[in-house]
C-alpha cells in the first residue's frame, strides 16, 4: 500500500461524508429513534423493581447478564446495531461510484486495489466508531430527563475504555469489510440493498445485542455465542456492568472478534482485487 | 521516430461469442495524433480499453511507450493518461480537489502539486471555478476537468475516448485547441477514438477506420481520401434504369460505377465536368433522373468505400454542427500558422 495514495483516497471519502450532512443525520437519527421508542417501550425489567434486592440482582443476572435494567443492556447492544447500519453505506457508495464512473477513474490510476479498499475501509469504520460513542453518550444523558437511560454500574478503567474502543473498531472494520466486499461484487444498488437487508436483521437478531439473553431459546444462544455482534457487545457489557455470558475476560471476546474481522478482511481483499483486476 | 503504441493481432471476445475486436494490428508513432474512427459498436472503446489495461485481451499483444501492456499494467498506468467518454470526476469534490487527488494517485511530487494543479486549471480555463463542486460544472467544464485529470502527471501517451461527445461545436473546437497546444508543447502521443468524421479529419495525423472489430483502412486523412479515387457523383434515376450503369461506365474519365440503394455512385477525377455528360447519357437512353449530386472526397466517402455502407448520420453531428466545427477548426489552424 502506498501511504500517499491511501491518505488521498481516505481524505476523499471523509470529505464526501462531511459534505453529506443528511446521510450523517439519518445515521444518527435511526439509533436515537431506537433508544427513544424501542428502548423505552421494552424496558420490561421494571417489573423486577418490587423484588428484594438479592432476588432482583439474581433475576437481572439471569435476564440481562448483570445490567442494571433492560435499557442499559439494550443501549450497549445498540453499538452493534450502529456498526451494521452505519457501515452498510460504504458498500452502497462503491456501487454509486461504479455507476458514476468514479471508481473506473480511480482504477485507471496507479492506485492499487489495496489502496482503494484500505481507504474505504478506514473511512467507513471511523463513522460508526464516532456514532457509537454519540449513541452511548446520548443513552446516558436521556436517563437524566426522566426516561430510562444507560447506567454504567462498573468502574471503567483506562484499559476497559480501550477495550471498548477496540471492540467497536473491530466490529466496524468487520462489517465495513463485508459491505465493501458486497459493494465491489454487486453491480446494482437494488440488489445490494436487498442482500444487505437480508443479512442485517438475522445478524442482529441472532446476537445478544437487543435480545435479552435470559429469554433466548437454547438453540439461539448457541448461535448468538459466536455472533460477532455478541462478542463486541459483551466487551462493552463486561466493562460497563461487570457481567458476561461466560466467565471469560474481555480479551477472549476481543480475540474472537479479531478472528471475525481478519476473516472478513481477507475475503473482502480477495473479492476487491478480483473486481478491480482487468476484465478478461 | 519510434513507435509509441504497437498492437499486434489484438482480439477481445466477450462471453465467448461476441468478437468486439478481431485481430487488430497497428502502430502509432511518438508525438502523433492517431484516430480510431468508426460507428458505435465498431470496437473503438474496446481497443482503447485493451491498450490501457482496463480490459485483458483474448489474443494478441500490445506495447505502449515500450511497456508490455498486459505484463506491466501497473507501470503502464503511471505513463499514460486516460480520458473517458463519460464524466468520471467526483461530483462531490471541487475541481481543485479532484486534481489534487489525481496528482496524489499518479505520484506527482508533493512540492510540485500545487503549481501543477494551478497551471492546469489556468490552462483549461477552470481557474475561476476551481473551488466549486464539480456537480455545479457545465458539460464543457467537466470535459476540460476530465482532460486535466488525465494529464496532471504529464503522461507520455494520452488516450482519449470520444472526448468531445455531447459537447457543442464551440466546446469541441475549444477542446481540440487545448489538445493541439499540449501536443505542441509536450510532444505527447495522442490516441483517440471518435465517431466524428470531421474531428478525425481535422485533428489526426493518421487514422484507422474500424468496423465490426476489424481495421478496414489506415493512413493520413488525405491518403485515405485519395484512395477513394477523386470525386463521387451520385445519380438517382427515376425507377429502373436499364443500361444506365454501363453507359456511365463508358463515359471518358469515369473510374468506376457502383450501384447502391437505388443510386449509381460514379467515381471520377472531376465531377463537375462529368455531370453534364451524365445527364446527356441518361437523356439519350430515355431515362429521367430524380437527382444528381457531387461529393468531393471526404471521410464519409472513405468510410463508405471501405465498409460498403453509409456512415450512420444519427451517430455523428448534424450538418450545422459540422459546418460550425469546421469553420472554428479552420480559424484555429490559421491562428497556429
Amino acid at each position: 500500500m502506498n501511504a500517499r495514495r491511501w491518505m488521498a483516497l481516505t481524505k476523499r471519502e471523509l470529505l464526501k461524508l462531511a459534505r453529506n450532512p443528511a446521510a450523517l443525520g439519518t445515521s444518527l437519527l435511526l439509533p436515537i429513534l431506537y433508544l427513544l421508542l424501542f428502548g423505552q417501550g421494552f424496558s420490561f425489567t421494571s417489573f423486577l423493581n418490587g423484588l428484594p434486592p438479592a432476588r432482583r440482582t439474581a433475576e437481572l443476572n439471569q435476564l440481562v447478564l448483570g445490567a442494571p435494567d433492560y435499557f442499559s443492556y439494550f443501549a450497549a447492544g445498540m453499538v452493534g446495531f450502529v456498526s451494521v447500519t452505519a457501515t452498510l453505506f460504504v458498500g452502497a457508495n462503491v456501487i454509486f461510484d461504479k455507476l458514476f464512473g468514479t471508481l473506473k477513474r480511480t482504477a485507471a490510476t496507479p492506485a492499487t486495489a489495496t489502496d482503494i479498499f484500505g481507504a474505504r475501509l478506514v473511512a467507513g469504520s471511523i463513522q460508526p466508531v464516532g456514532l457509537a460513542f454519540l449513541v452511548l453518550g446520548l443513552a446516558i444523558l436521556i436517563g437524566d430527563v426522566g426516561l430510562s437511560g444507560l447506567h454504567v454500574t462498573a468502574t471503567v478503567t483506562v484499559v476497559g475504555a480501550l477495550e471498548v474502543v477496540l471492540a467497536i473498531l473491530l466490529l466496524s472494520l468487520m462489517f465495513a469489510s463485508l459491505f465493501l466486499a458486497l459493494g465491489f461484487t454487486i453491480e446494482q444498488p437494488q440488489t445490494y440493498f436487498a442482500v444487505v437487508n437480508t443479512i442485517n436483521l438475522p445478524v442482529l437478531l441472532t446476537s445478544a445485542a437487543l435480545y435479552p439473553w435470559g429469554q433466548m431459546p437454547a438453540w439461539l444462544r448457541s448461535i448468538a455465542s459466536y455472533n460477532p455482534v455478541t462478542l463486541a457487545v459483551e466487551v462493552l457489557r463486561i466493562n460497563f456492568f461487570g457481567g458476561s455470558l461466560y466467565p471469560y475476560s474481555a480479551a477472549v471476546y476481543l480475540l474472537g472478534l479479531l478472528g471475525w474481522a481478519v476473516s472478513l478482511f481477507a475475503i473482502a481483499t480477495f473479492l476487491v482485487r478480483r473486481a478491480l483486476a482487468p476484465k478478461t | 521516430m519510434t513507435d509509441a503504441i504497437i498492437a499486434e493481432g489484438l482480439s477481445k471476445t466477450f462471453n465467448g461469442t461476441v468478437k468486439a475486436v478481431d485481430g487488430v494490428s497497428f502502430t502509432v508513432k511518438e508525438g502523433e495524433i492517431y484516430g480510431f474512427l468508426g460507428p458505435n459498436g465498431a470496437g473503438k472503446t474496446t481497443t482503447l480499453s485493451l491498450l490501457t489495461a482496463v480490459l485483458g485481451p483474448t489474443g494478441g499483444r500490445a506495447t505502449v511507450d515500450g511497456l508490455d501492456v498486459f505484463r506491466h499494467p501497473h507501470d503502464l498506468k503511471q505513463r499514460i493518461g486516460l480520458v473517458f467518454q463519460e464524466s468520471t470526476a467526483d461530483q462531490d469534490l471541487t475541481g481543485r480537489e479532484n486534481l489534487d487527488l489525481a496528482a496524489a494517485l499518479f505520484g506527482v511530487p508533493l512540492r510540485d502539486t500545487p503549481r501543477r494543479v494551478s497551471d492546469l486549471l489556468e490552462r483549461l480555463q477552470l481557474a475561476d471555478s476551481a473551488d466549486r463542486l464539480v456537480k455545479t460544472y457545465s458539460g464543457g467544464m467537466r470535459r476540460r476537468l476530465e482532460l486535466a485529470v488525465g494529464i496532471v502527471h504529464s503522461p507520455r501517451v494520452l488516450f482519449l475516448d470520444e472526448p468531445t461527445l455531447g459537447l457543442d461545436p464551440q466546446g469541441r473546437a475549444g477542446f481540440w485547441k487545448i489538445i493541439t497546444e499540449l501536443r505542441k508543447d509536450t510532444g505527447m502521443t495522442v490516441f483517440l477514438t471518435t465517431h466524428y468524421l470531421d474531428e478525425a479529419d481535422g485533428m489526426c495525423d493518421r487514422i484507422a477506420i474500424i468496423d465490426h472489430g476489424k481495421i478496414v483502412a489506415t493512413g493520413t486523412p488525405s491518403e485515405l481520401k485519395d484512395r477513394v479515387g477523386g470525386d463521387v457523383v451520385t445519380v438517382r434515376p427515376l425507377g429502373n434504369a436499364p443500361g444506365l450503369e454501363s453507359a456511365l461506365a463508358a463515359l471518358p474519365g469515369v473510374h468506376a460505377v457502383t450501384p447502391q440503394d437505388g443510386t449509381l455512385r460514379v467515381k471520377c477525377p472531376s465531377g463537375d465536368v462529368l455531370i453534364p455528360k451524365i445527364v446527356m447519357a441518361a437523356t439519350s437512353l430515355g431515362i429521367s433522373l430524380v437527382g444528381v449530386s457531387l461529393r468531393r472526397p471526404s471521410l464519409d466517402e472513405v468510410f463508405l468505400e471501405f465498409t460498403g455502407r453509409e456512415y450512420r448520420e444519427d451517430e455523428g453531428p448534424t450538418a450545422t454542427d459540422r459546418a460550425v466545427f469546421l469553420s472554428r477548426m479552420q480559424d484555429a489552424r490559421r491562428a497556429r500558422r
